[in-house]
């Protein structure tokens, strides 16, 4: 009986109440009341009338077939609060996770295995920067209505739920409920999507390699100018006046004023202000600090270059009209970080792409303009080397005196474990990130509050480019350039958000935290990178350099995740020349999967195989054949697609792995920043800049032993390696090495179930091409979202068109949870919905399939359904 | 000779009856005899209705029984019935003259059916039954199938009931040996 009783009393307690990370399957899996109840949310959509208690008239929505939402209200008030009741319908999981990523709350669900995270997001200080934000925005004001809104119709959705008990199935089967929303919460999914693409660490990466390989050898192969051909936007002539101030705390995130709360007290000795290579300590806090990074979940710090945008205007385009498209590169999972929707009220009348959790369309266009964006790669982050002293513990010296840091204290709920207690240190600079071996903060532009809402709210309202450029004058993080065209044909681009600039130091490399570094400025709104109506009437940003080498600000080096500008370079050749493109011109262009690193290097290489001493392999001459019929597309079935890109890793390696082993950089402390394996951007444009002729070859090519190697020698070697590793990974003839075998696309689930996502599906593109595959061989960030806006010359309404690789239900038992992948993955398009003043046929949601909602103020009934 | 408890009683004539109530056979060597209790006479005539169909009728009767409560109660999120109802039938069980070739299964059906009925109505609502089985499989680290999901959902009643009967044979068992 004891056995009995203890297994009953175990296995009880382990139903009740979990047992570590494993939830109390008991009440998860009841199968009346458990996870079991989200079938509810997964029935197909149908006509009907809800209630909804925060609204003040009644709203329609209407959605297509495929679920794309329209939202049509008398005030903004309402299209605001529908859009947050819509957004909940249908993505309350995806909006919860994301704001307890941002809030350093995910160890609570998911337990100690995200403490780290926690830990690192309550460092960086998106929470308290949202805090900031909420209390400087006016409630008055559009933004400050749309988040009250917004957070309002969230509540009633999840009113609704909490009466119904159909929650999606992560809630119940962990048994942790979603908590009210506030606009606090939206703001900080606003800084969850800037950390994403602004929060770098290059200066920690380049004090490694500065303190491995050596300040000559670092600056000569990670320099601050690309050695190769670029494509600027903004090409110049370029005005220079002064600097846009910043206060030195702006982004301290201090709940208070860093400089009141100072205390006064007598200086000590004034450190040295000479600027020298980093410390031994400053190595180490940067390679502690990098390697805690490398280990957080993939994508949440920016690595990867993003998106493409391009317009074309005037005889460019058919009609004489303007023409836009996006694509967005961003981490395709399930659900997708987009849900598509249009939203109309008497002040307010745009369609795109939403971002679940904030009010506001990101992308899209309105009767009058279109834009959309990618990211500047800009450096955003300065990290500060803080002067400390152990006789003066929570202290640091800055502007001529010891100064207190603030501290903030933090409580970490953990799942199956105590809780954690966190302290957070601030300086003037910015939160104190690690104190080992050096006291390193950061001073991120992201945490400078930003009104991005209020931006992207005129950005909706606007009519031209006056209009569009004012609003976005607010925006300061992420730095983004937005494309912009219009219905009278006029096409640009500005690069909106804060260029931090300092009079003093390098600000690639940690910098002295005593004060001469300090940000300077930023750079002032019109001198930032941007272009109206060129000449050439085409204008395209694909993440490159934006400007050229004689822009006279700081920008960002080589190693700020600027693309190499193989994209760019491949639009503008596509783009420049041409003449009344359509809608279907762009949409092949946005379907391009022509490598054009491989139509400059091949050639090279084929001469250096035909040269080289020593006759090749069989296999080495038939792989040669293959990339000599090559016409440099990446699709499926190429095998010399496979051929190059495994010869391009093999060359880098070639070329660098001698360096890289005999000076020991410590590559263990970030693979994805020191590796050679991940292609750093900048060796790929040194060796194509050497191997092109663009520039003499580098040092680079003699070994370490002083043995001379010559490109040609070095392309040989790499040649024969990579067809070695895919005979070996392969097998069978090179002819049969078709990239699909080796390039797969994967949309994993938010949920982190393996299960739920879709793939991994052999695939075309790389990361370079146009249709672009990137984050290695199984590839999850690309096109998250393509869009093509044209205006015709006439003066007509716009006609839309877009798809996301996903779908608008996050419940995977909803048709509409992965129902756009397959059109998406055909490079088929679909009709957005359409603004007031659009025509017929822009998918407006009244046509065959269409489901209507009349949400109607009032109280939720006893037994309220969504069924 | 029958107990005398049971004289002019259903089955009490029943061949082989025990005053401890079991159903048939000779008397296990371990039963102890109770004060006032006859013993068992081996070979008694039996004159009631055939047991097995009798034995089957309240067996049947009780997992449908069960079945209803574990239900019903699982939509108000009682997730713990199974465990209660085994609880309920080991210690039920000797009383009735059931064994273990009867409790055994008669739980499993019952925390099975109890949860799986739930599911069905879902299915025949229109809900999608099968896909959510899927992700439920997912979401717990299974193979995402929707058998999967099933059957890992019934095999967590069908443990809960096991578990009880267990607890609730031993409890009986371990007051008889007091």
């Amino acid at each position: 009986m004891v056995a009995a009783a203890a297994v009953s009393a175990v296995l009880l307690w382990v139903l009740a109440a979990g047992f570590g990370p494993i939830p109390p399957l008991g009440a998860a899996l009841d199968a009346g009341s458990g996870a079991w109840t989200s079938a509810a949310g997964g029935r197909p959509a149908t006509s009907q009338t809800l209630r909804v208690p925060g609204l003040q008239h009644p709203v329609s929505v209407s959605y297509t077939a495929q679920g794309i939402a329209s939202i049509r209200a008398v005030t903004d008030h309402d299209v605001f609060l529908a859009l947050g009741y819509v957004h909940a319908s249908f993505r309350l999981g995806e909006m919860d996770e994301e704001r307890r990523l941002g809030e350093g709350r995910l160890a609570q669900l998911a337990g100690p295995s995200d403490l780290p995270v926690d830990e690192f997001e309550l460092r960086l200080g998106l929470l308290r920067t949202a805090q900031r934000e909420w209390a400087e925005t006016p409630r008055s004001s559009p933004a400050g209505q749309a988040l009250l809104a917004y957070a309002q119709g969230v509540n009633d959705d999840i009113a609704r739920v909490r009466a119904d008990g159909d929650w999606p199935a992560a809630f119940s089967l962990a048994r942790v409920y979603p908590a009210p929303w506030t606009p606090v919460e939206s703001l900080v999914i606003q800084g969850v999507l800037t950390e994403e693409l602004d929060f770098t660490t290059t200066p920690l990466v380049y004090a490694m390699l500065e303190k491995s390989l050596g300040l000559a050898r670092t600056m000569a192969w990670f320099p601050v100018i690309p050695a190769n051909t670029q494509s600027p936007y903004d090409p110049g002539p370029y005005q220079h006046p002064a600097l846009t101030p910043l206060a030195p705390d702006a982004a301290s995130t201090a709940p208070g004023p860093v400089g009141a709360g100072l205390s006064a007290e007598a200086a000590g000795p004034a450190p040295g202000t000479a600027r020298s290579a980093p410390s031994a300590a400053v190595a180490t806090a940067a390679g502690t600090l990098l390697a805690q990074i490398s280990r957080l979940p993939s994508g949440l710090v920016h690595r990867e270059p993003d998106s493409n945008a391009w317009a074309a205007n005037g005889p460019a385009v058919a009609g004489n009209g303007a023409m836009l498209a996006g694509d967005p590169h961003l981490p395709q999972t399930l659900p997708s970080i987009w849900y598509e929707a249009a939203l109309s009220a008497p002040g307010f009348d745009t369609s795109g792409v939403t971002v679940p959790g904030v009010p506001g369309v990101l992308i899209g266009h309105n009767a009058h303009i279109a834009w959309s964006l990618t990211d500047t790669q800009n450096q955003a982050a300065l990290f500060y080397a803080e002067q400390t002293s152990a006789s003066r513990p929570d202290q640091y010296y800055w502007r001529g005196a010891w100064r207190r840091t603030q501290k903030v204290h933090y409580t970490i709920d953990v799942r199956g474990g105590a809780p954690v207690p966190l302290t957070v240190y601030l300086t003037v600079h910015g939160p104190i990130m690690t104190q080992a071996g050096q006291t390193m903060a950061v001073d991120w532009m992201g945490n400078v509050p930003s009104a991005d809402l209020g931006a992207l709210l005129g950005v909706a309202e606007a009519s031209n480019f006056g209009q569009f450029k004012a609003a976005l004058a607010s925006w300061h993080a992420p730095t983004q350039n937005f494309v912009y065209a219009d219905a009278r044909g006029h096409i640009g681009v500005i690069s909106a958000g804060y260029y931090p600039q300092v009079a003093h130091g390098d600000p690639w490399l940690p910098l002295p935290g005593t004060g001469a570094d300090d940000i300077d400025g930023v750079i002032p709104y019109s001198a930032e990178p941007q272009v109206y109506d060129p000449p050439g009437h085409v204008v395209a940003t694909a993440n490159q350099r934006p400007v050229g080498p004689s822009y006279p600000y700081y920008v960002g080096t080589s190693a700020d995740f600027f693309d190499n500008s193989f994209r760019a370079n491949e639009i503008y050749s596509y783009l420049r020349g041409r003449s009344g493109m359509t809608s279907a011109s762009f949409a092949a262009l946005q379907g391009s999967v022509t490598d054009n690193l491989a139509g400059v290097i091949v050639p090279k290489l084929l001469a250096a195989l035909r040269q080289a001493p020593g006759p090749l392999t069989a296999p080495e001459r038939a792989a040669m054949s293959l990339l000599a019929r090559w016409n440099d597309a990446m699709t499926t079935g190429s095998a010399a697609a496979s051929v190059w890109w495994t010869f391009w890793g093999d060359y880098i390696s070639a070329a660098f792995q001698p360096w890289w082993t005999a000076a020991h950089v410590p590559v263990g402390k970030d693979p994805a920043a020191l590796s050679l394996s991940s292609w750093p951007t900048s060796l790929t444009e040194d060796l194509t800049a050497w191997t092109s002729g663009k520039v003499p070859p580098s040092a680079a090519f003699t070994l370490p032993s002083g043995a001379h190697r010559s490109a040609p020698q070095v392309m040989r070697s790499a040649f024969g390696t990579a067809v070695a590793h895919l005979a070996l990974q392969l097998g069978g003839a090179p002819g049969s090495w078709t990239w699909g075998r080796l390039h797969t696309r994967y949309f994993p689930s938010l949920t982190g179930a393996s299960g739920l996502g879709y793939g991994p599906r052999a695939s075309r593109g790389d990361a370079w091409t146009v249709d672009a595959a990137e984050g290695g061989l199984e590839s999850s960030i690309g096109p998250s979202w393509r869009m093509i806006i044209r205006f015709p010359g006439s003066g007509g309404s716009p006609t839309a068109e877009g798809v996301y690789p996903g779908g608008q239900n996050e419940n995977p038992a909803s048709p509409w949870y992965a129902n756009l992948i397959t059109d998406w993955w055909d490079g088929r398009y679909l009709p957005m919905p359409g603004t007031a003043g659009a025509g017929p046929g822009t998918g407006t949601g009244t046509g065959a399939g269409a489901i209507h909602w009349t949400l109607r103020p009032g109280a939720l009934p006893l037994a309220a359904s969504r069924g | 000779m029958a107990d005398l408890r049971r004289l002019g009683k259903k089955g009490s004539y029943r061949l082989g009856s025990l005053a401890g109530g079991r159903l048939g056979g000779a008397p296990s060597p371990r039963s102890p005899r109770r004060l006032g209790q006859l013993g068992r006479a081996p070979h008694g005539p039996t004159l009631g209705p055939p047991r097995a169909q009798v034995q089957f009728g309240w067996w049947l009767a009780v997992v449908v029984a069960g079945v209803v409560v574990i239900a019903v109660t699982a939509e108000f999120g009682l997730w713990f019935v199974p465990f209660l109802a085994g609880l309920v039938i080991g210690l039920a069980a000797p009383r009735a003259g059931w064994r273990l070739r009867h409790t055994v299964p008669a739980v499993l059906v019952m925390a099975a059916a109890g949860w799986g009925a739930p599911l069905l109505w879902q299915a025949v609502r229109g809900a999608p039954a099968g896909a959510t089985a899927r992700v439920v499989a997912a979401l717990a680290g299974l193979p995402p199938h929707a058998m999967i999901g099933v059957v890992f959902t019934l095999l967590i009643a069908a443990l809960q009931a096991g578990v009880g009967l267990w607890l609730g044979h031993a409890v009986i068992g371990g007051s008889r040996s007091r």
